[in-house]
């Protein structure tokens, strides 16, 4: 039998429930953007308009994880507290991952579309300079032999790299770029170009991806919990 | 390549990229676990 001081941690009901309704959500997501949603017109890529539904959800989902490294590494300077410290390290690991998946989800889509995978346009080059903040934050956090003492100084990066997210989001209003510019809120059906399916297609799969970020996030996060308390029987020993 | 094909190769990155990253929680969750055990068992 294995020892319950292992295996129980705490809130494990919680999070199995998270689980089944993130991979509820997305099987129903899955099954809007190839059934319930029409083929664009040839001009917008035709089928290939579908990536669309998971590159603009991992989008979201990397702003919604580099916004929890800004407000947890704040949370951090003025409490001190090791939590806050490691929502944040685990916040920019999960939001690497799904910038990861924007940097390549983007230039697939982009070769057939514009010719070529990359140009180094404001929206392509800001979401890479995004993603090699958040890898360097990561670097500066695995290089230290002790993490208590790079955990202010990360603390730092992870609010001052959280400046470029505006930018990244709105460059392809500020500046002229290839990169579509996306909806607007105030009138989403006819700046989106989307009807009614495809919308209902769009929100699920970012409701999905939204539940995605949160329960990576809690599982990054009780991976730092568990390391933290193998450190402590170490170095008590 | 044809527009599926393409359609495919990004759903692929996705789901093998989000997949990758699960498997490696899990291993190094793994790891920690049979750590502890092995520290509350000389404890």
């Amino acid at each position: 039998m294995r020892s319950p001081s292992v295996t129980s941690l705490p809130g494990d009901a919680s999070v199995r429930r998270l689980a089944i309704l993130t991979w509820v959500m997305i099987a129903v997501s899955l099954y809007l953007i190839f059934f319930h949603a029409r083929e664009a017109d040839p001009t917008m890529g035709g089928q290939l308009q579908r990536i669309f539904y998971f590159h603009v959800p991992s989008a979201w989902a990397s702003y919604l994880a580099f916004g929890v490294v800004f407000l947890a590494s704040i949370a951090f300077l003025r409490t001190g507290s090791r939590r806050w410290d490691l929502i944040a390290a685990s916040s920019a690991e999960v939001g690497v991952v799904f910038c990861t998946l924007v940097l390549i989800t983007g230039p697939i889509w982009a070769k057939p579309v514009w010719g070529t995978y990359w140009q180094w346009d404001a929206r392509l080059t800001s979401s890479l300079i995004m993603w090699l903040t958040y890898v360097g934050y990561l670097l500066l956090r695995g290089l230290a032999e002790d993490g208590s003492r790079i955990a202010r100084p990360a603390a730092v990066v992870g609010i001052v790299g959280f400046v470029n997210v505006p930018i990244v989001h709105f460059s392809v209003r500020w500046w002229r770029t290839l990169h579509p510019s996306g909806p607007t809120v105030a009138d989403l059906e006819n700046s989106s170009g989307l009807g009614s399916p495809e919308l209902v297609a769009f929100f699920t799969a970012l409701i999905g991806f939204t539940l995605l970020f949160a329960l990576l996030l809690t599982l990054r996060v009780r991976l730092g919990n568990l390391a933290d308390r193998v450190d402590r029987l170490e170095l008590a020993r | 390549m044809s527009e599926v094909g393409w359609l495919f190769v990004a759903f692929a990155a996705v789901w093998l990229g989000l997949g990758a990253y699960l498997l490696s929680l899990s291993t190094r969750q793994r790891r920690l676990e049979q750590r502890l055990r092995e520290l509350e068992k000389n404890e």
